[in-house]
């Protein structure tokens, strides 16, 4: 099972909305992972216990050593199917 | 579950000249009607410094400022509709612009509480033609009804 973290600034709003939107994508799918909002702020320290990164916040994308989709078409709908093509493959990895 | 939507945190056309202004004006809202606490203002500020929350959502683009929930009292959505657009930065630090004619700002205390409620608004940012809807809307209680619709 792959474990993705979705950051925000705060972990509060952004963040768990995401997750719950792309929980209930792969549930749809019958894809198994467990998704966790998280802040920011301690996601330095957890990055290495989730296979997939789900980024909200700043430009970071390069900072972590994982497989990386931007989160904010999840919000808008602008580009979803391409990042949710992308989450797909890094989930059947 | 109790509207999170309150006819005095509904503002129509309102008027600011940048974001910075527009954003300590509707703090100070929530905090005056007693949502949240003196300390969320600067939160506010500070947060969307850090994390933009500007959306270049299809037909209406917004933002969705909001701070860190110990600077909350009690647990609402502002929302003003902009005379003219605002300018904010795109979530994600893109570096773009998002010239926001609508705004929600978010007072929120446990997001598990709430996170139904938040994700339906937030699948209202991908639907175009809901978001004109709403922002279309020129009643107060209209717009809280639209919104309460899609929120429960």
């Amino acid at each position: 099972m792959k474990r993705i973290y979705v950051a925000c600034g705060s972990g509060v709003a952004t963040s768990q909305t995401v997750a719950s939107k792309i929980s209930s994508m792969c549930e749809d799918e019958g894809l198994d992972v467990a998704i966790e909002a998280v802040d920011i702020k301690s996601l330095e320290n957890i990055i290495d216990q989730c296979d997939i990164y789900v980024s909200i916040v700043s430009n970071d994308a390069n900072i972590f050593d994982k497989p990386t989709v931007s989160g904010i078409p999840f919000l808008t709908g602008i580009g979803m199917d391409d990042e949710w093509e992308k989450l797909k493959s890094f989930i059947e990895l | 579950m109790a509207s999170l939507l309150h006819e005095e945190l509904v503002l129509l056309n309102y008027q600011a000249d940048n974001a910075e202004t527009l954003l300590k004006e509707l703090a100070t809202i929530l905090q005056q009607q007693g949502y949240v606490k003196d300390s969320y203002i600067q939160a506010i500020l500070a947060r969307e410094k850090e994390f933009p929350t500007g959306l270049n959502t299809p037909g209406v683009k917004l933002a969705m400022p909001h701070a860190a929930p110990k600077h909350v009292y009690k647990e609402a959505i502002l929302v003003a509709k902009l005379a003219q657009p605002v300018m904010f930065k795109e979530m994600g630090n893109s570096g773009k612009d998002v010239e926001a004619s609508l705004i929600f700002m978010l007072a929120v205390q446990d997001p598990k509480n709430h996170l139904d409620a938040l994700s339906k608004l937030m699948s209202i940012f991908s639907q175009k033609e809901k978001l004109l809807e709403v922002y279309n809307t020129v009643d107060k209680k209209r717009l809280i009804e639209k919104l309460n619709a899609v929120l429960n």
